[in-house]
């Protein structure tokens, strides 16, 4: 039974049972009133009695006193799996007795969905509806099975069931909750006074009373409240699991630990406390402590698929590999490993030293960094389920990624993910967990474009064209572009915006601002207080300020790309510029098709996204043989574009035309970031490396060789064995030599180089190591 | 031990002894023949892979491998199509009159390399590869190399379709090895190009001893394969076969031609000797303490790599 609609289905059914005068259904009334009040083992109870007389009589039974063995039955589920199927088959039963009984279809609705269900939910609150059109707690079920699946409907469904019935109290609640959700705490609030003028004894009201206190710091309120709910149930498992719920929204994952910690001590069996605590105990890192709560969860629910799916990924971590290094544990899979923390631990390391020097903040403990080699693990480690778009996540000091074998070539940048989920790590931990979304990760992606002029979102067309149509939110809005996004683009249109006003922020008022911004959010005050003390500003004058700001920075580009204001294509000047350079390009008259490019450009300079100018010119340069203007014009791509892994071959084939092998290597370091895993671009950096005296480099790259388990894997070490002796280590080389040889002794380079070595080694071989 | 033929191309036992003597007794005795036919293309990207797979293996054939034009013969789908290496086109009566071209020029104890690459059709013993006109079935192919009973065959069916090759043309003196398991592998296959790519570079050579054996071109191409599904993400479907792994290790390819020069057919023999103490050795690795099977193991590398600078400085090839 869902916990927000238990005080609605309590009054429904005294109305149930003042229309129809039941004993049954006013002693299941009992069972759920104890249950309400903190009471389990007397709810069990009576449920227990209900129960058993209905499986002694109950084909005689009416529909009315079947749905209240059904209720019953549902009280019995919170132990029982059997019980939940047998609830399910007494409302049936009730329906068989009644053909067009709503209750029965309703209480079937609520009990698919609590267990995790939608569709068949949605089935049964649809038949509602068939029977009747009007019903509030219809409408209200299909909107909590929308908000399940994360569809936008769930407003208008919650809307309707307001306007059916006024008077439904758990309606409001449910709009008190999705107002929580989205961060628009005083609508939430309005809603939960409304629910609770209905029924005072709403829990989940209060909760969400709690909830808004909690995150905006009122410790008086959140007493005051907490005082109300005892009064009605002095062990109220689920008012503390709903602000453990909330504190996780918010990404405060330590105080949604302790939180679920205290419901389990008020319903040591519940299956919710049990799940967030082991959920929120894997997202501060402590996997040992999760795993008997979820196998414990899961043991009395085994309906719960997150639970299920995070079990069978922490079966799978077992066989993961943990490194620790420095300020960090990573763990990846062991096929990876080796590889991928080559690349990753002095990358992390540096971002570590940038942002804990910016930011003035050190986090309490090692980072830990989870790299997934597939997706659907990462997802499953995020939320539970698979499916999660996301390529990265922060929990504070827990962070997991994609691994990039999770994702096909191109389609993200390991390194600049990795710093991207590293930043939220200082941005969260100096906020204490208070910096709305839209500035940690405005930030976030900030430090990307800082870390590497080419990492992080950069303008598009796509974006011009939105914030011309007006689709793109005011600054003083821009959290809900984060948490209620209009349409699909919206999100990523906020990232890079909310990037913007960051950068923006830090041009004119200095990076201390913004150390200032999150130790004011830390203090709990809310964004427009937060522009007040430090930016001295109002939530009017930043959004005209910004709107400003951002005319000016891409006044060309603004006036050469048409309004976007539905879901209609691209288009304007620099979209038509560009599209008749590559029609002339296709039929070879590239001169021309130059002409336009260069005008296209020029309207947009930056542009270094699909099919940018830039990437046509350098293409007619190449055939013109001009090579230093193809390498120009692919800069400007490589520069500005994390995946643009054709650009950077093209870069790495045209500096080494032009006879530039130190320049050579920094677009071929830059592929490494959209993919580690190409043979051949690490020979290459090797060899390129060798040639230029780069050593260490030199090395790392054969290392990595090694770990792609190329198919000549002696050549392969035998390279190794090169490097670490052009690099001094005589010792290594020899020992990675007399392995080679063991296996091929008439191997003759590896052969040349032992006597090399021995030649070079000071000592006799009789006093060094083994091999 | 016996090493490669004037040829470079000889049937290699490993038997270490009386090495010295065994050199100029195979020198001459072995011969390689090859036959490179490629059928149907069907569209130009198919065209241009089976046309640059086919040259790749016959440049290297001729330059590398040494082997006489009269013993490498090139069929095609058209000959306009490469006009340097085709030398006929690959129809049922052409192939036929390859092979009898070819058993009446090998010798007893010599190699003949068939490779065969295009689309492949049919199942069993009516398996066949596309060609212009009527396509010769895998019991043609069988019929053709019976005329092979003294000679060691590899026969390679790098086509679509091409796994039931195997159980209709294995035998006795045969390595047959296709592209895939069963006639029912029929999406396009991958496996031809890094199959020739490790005959005719040093990449498939897993002991470095210079010489190519199919089965170590067959392990480099299959692993070869696999990498271009994970690295395409795709579900592998073809799994290439072989029928005799013991023949397949012992023929090879590749090589230097033995000097006929008694100072270095001493050393090349010494080192030998040398070679097959480091595989004594290696068997004792279990039971030895691992400092003094370093020392050992050392010492023998570089007695060996000592050697192999003798032989060169006396104008040998190690």
């Amino acid at each position: 039974m869902s916990r927000f609609c238990l005080f609605a289905l309590l009054v429904l059914a005294v109305n149930c049972k003042a229309q129809e005068p039941s004993a049954r259904t006013a002693d299941v009334l009992l069972a759920e009133r104890s249950l309400l009040h903190g009471d389990k083992t007397d709810a069990l109870r009576r449920a227990q009695l209900i129960a058993g007389a209905y499986e002694q009589s109950g084909t005689q039974w009416s529909a009315a006193d079947r749905i209240a063995a059904g209720r019953a039955y549902v009280i019995l589920g919170s132990r029982s799996k059997e019980a939940v199927r047998q609830a399910l088959a007494a409302f049936d039963a009730a329906i068989a007795a009644d053909k067009s009984n709503v209750e029965a279809r309703l209480r079937i609705g609520d009990l698919f969905l609590d267990k995790y269900n939608a569709p068949e939910a949605k089935a049964s609150f649809d038949e509602v509806m068939k029977l009747d059109p009007k019903n509030a707690r219809g409408a209200l079920g299909l909107a909590r099975v929308s908000a399940f699946q994360g569809k936008k409907e769930f407003e208008s469904y919650a809307r309707a069931s307001v306007a059916s019935d006024p008077k439904l109290a758990t309606a409001r609640v449910f709009l008190a909750q999705t107002h929580l959700v989205a961060e628009a705490r005083d609508s939430a609030v309005a809603e939960a006074k409304a629910a609770l003028a209905l029924d005072p004894e709403s829990i989940p009201a209060w909760a969400v009373l709690g909830a808004v206190a909690m995150t905006s710091g009122d410790s008086a309120e959140l007493k005051r409240v907490r005082e109300a709910v005892l009064k009605i149930n002095p062990r109220p498992a689920d008012f503390y699991l709903d602000l453990a719920d909330a504190a996780t929204k918010q990404r405060r994952y330590d105080d949604g630990v302790r939180l679920a910690r205290e419901a389990l001590r008020f319903d040591s069996t519940s299956v919710r406390a049990l799940g967030m605590l082991g959920t929120n105990e894997m997202r501060v890192g402590n996997l040992d402590a999760a795993r008997p709560l979820l196998e414990k969860a899961f043991a009395i629910d085994p309906f719960n698929l997150w639970h299920k799916n995070t079990l069978d990924l922490l079966d799978q971590m077992k066989t993961f590999r943990t490194i620790d290094v420095g300020h960090f544990r990573v763990v990846a899979s062991e096929k990876e490993a080796p590889q991928l923390t080559s690349y990753i631990l002095p990358l992390l390391e540096e971002a570590y030293d940038s942002l804990s020097r910016r930011y003035q903040y050190t986090p309490p403990s090692a980072v830990r960094f989870e790299i997934y080699s597939h997706h659907a693990d990462f997802s499953v480690r995020t939320v539970g389920l698979t499916g999660l778009g996301a390529l990265g996540v922060s929990f504070g000091p827990v962070l997991a990624i994609d691994a990039p074998s999770a994702r096909n070539r191109g389609e993200f940048n390991w390194g600049s993910t990795s710093w991207h989920e590293l930043a939220h790590t200082f941005t969260l931990g100096l906020s204490n967990n208070h910096a709305p979304r839209w500035f940690t990760e405005g930030l976030s992606v900030l430090e990307e474009r800082r870390a590497r002029p080419e990492w992080g979102a950069k303008v598009s067309v796509e974006f011009l064209s939105a914030y011309r149509g007006g689709k793109i939110r005011k600054v003083s809005e821009l959290n809900d572009g984060f948490v209620k996004p209009r349409y699909g683009a919206e999100t990523i249109f906020s990232y890079y915006d909310a990037s913007l006003v960051c950068e923006m922020i830090e041009q004119e008022h200095g990076s201390a601002a913004i150390v200032e911004m999150l130790k004011a959010y830390r203090d709990g005050l809310s964004t427009p207080q937060v522009f007040q003390r430090v930016l001295k500003t109002t939530p009017e004058q930043i959004d005209a300020h910004f709107d400003a700001w951002f005319t000016k920075r891409f006044g060309e580009p603004l006036k050469n790309v048409a309004a976007n204001e539905g879901e209609e294509s691209v288009s304007g000047p620099f979209v038509d510029a560009v599209r008749k350079g590559l029609d002339l390009m296709g039929r070879a008259q590239n001169d021309s098709a130059k002409v336009e490019l260069l005008r296209a450009q020029a309207m947009f300079p930056e542009y270094a996204g699909q099919n940018a100018p830039a990437l046509m010119l350098a293409k007619i340069a190449q055939d013109k043989r001009d090579q230093r203007g193809a390498l120009a014009q692919v800069q400007r791509v490589t520069q500005s574009n994390e995946t643009a892994w054709d650009a950077n071959l093209v870069e790495a084939d045209l500096r080494l035309q032009l006879g530039d092998t130190i320049g050579a290597l920094v677009p071929l370091q830059r592929l490494i970031w959209i993919s580690p895993y190409e043979l051949s671009i690490h020979v290459r950096l090797a060899e390129l490396a060798a040639r230029v005296g780069n050593r260490a480099l030199a090395l790392r790259e054969r290392r990595a060789v090694l770990t792609l388990d190329p198919t000549d894997k002696l050549e392969a070490r035998y390279q190794l064995a090169r490097a670490l002796t052009d690099a001094g280590d005589v010792a290594a080389a020899r020992r990675e030599l007399l392995a080679v040889l063991e296996n091929a002794p008439s191997f003759e380079k590896a052969q040349s180089l032992l006597l090399e070595l021995r030649t070079r080694s000071a000592s006799p071989p009789d006093d060094e190591e083994s091999a | 031990m016996d090493v490669s033929s004037a040829q470079g191309v000889g049937v290699i036992r490993r038997l270490v002894l009386a090495a010295s003597l065994c050199v100029p007794s195979l020198v001459s005795a072995q011969q390689t023949h090859v036959l490179i036919i490629t059928g149907l293309a069907g569209a130009p990207q198919y065209q241009k892979s089976f046309n640059e797979t086919a040259a790749m293996l016959a440049d290297t054939a001729k330059k590398k491998w040494g082997i006489a034009d009269s013993s490498l013969i090139v069929l095609g789908e058209d000959r306009a199509f490469d006009p340097v290496h085709i030398k006929g086109k690959s129809t049922r009566e052409e192939v036929a009159a390859a092979f009898l071209r070819l058993s009446r020029r090998a010798k007893p104890g010599d190699v003949v390399l068939v490779f065969l690459n295009g689309h492949g059709g049919g199942e069993g013993s009516t398996s066949r590869v596309n060609l212009p006109g009527p396509d010769p079935t895998a019991a043609d192919y069988a019929t053709w190399i019976a005329g092979f009973s003294r000679q060691s065959v590899v026969f390679v069916n790098a086509a679509t379709g091409s796994g039931d090759f195997v159980g209709v043309l294995k035998g006795p003196g045969r390595v047959i090895v296709t592209a895939t398991k069963t006639a029912v592998e029929k999406n396009e296959s991958v496996f031809a190009a890094p199959f020739v790519r490790g005959l005719v570079s040093g990449e498939a050579d897993a002991d470095k001893d210079g010489r190519i054996s199919v089965l170590e071109a067959f392990t480099y191409a299959q692993k070869e394969v696999a990498r271009s599904y994970e690295e395409g993400r795709k579900l592998m479907t073809e799994h290439a076969q072989l029928s005799d792994s013991l023949l397949a290790r012992s023929v090879s390819f590749g090589g230097s031609p033995a000097s006929g020069d008694p100072r270095v057919m001493a050393l090349v023999g010494e080192r030998a000797a040398l070679e097959s103490q480091v595989a004594d050795l290696r068997t004792k690795k279990a039971s030895m303490d691992s400092t003094a099977y370093s020392r050992e193991l050392e010492k023998l590398l570089v007695a060996i790599a000592e050697k192999s600078q003798a032989i060169r400085a006396a104008g040998g090839k190690p």
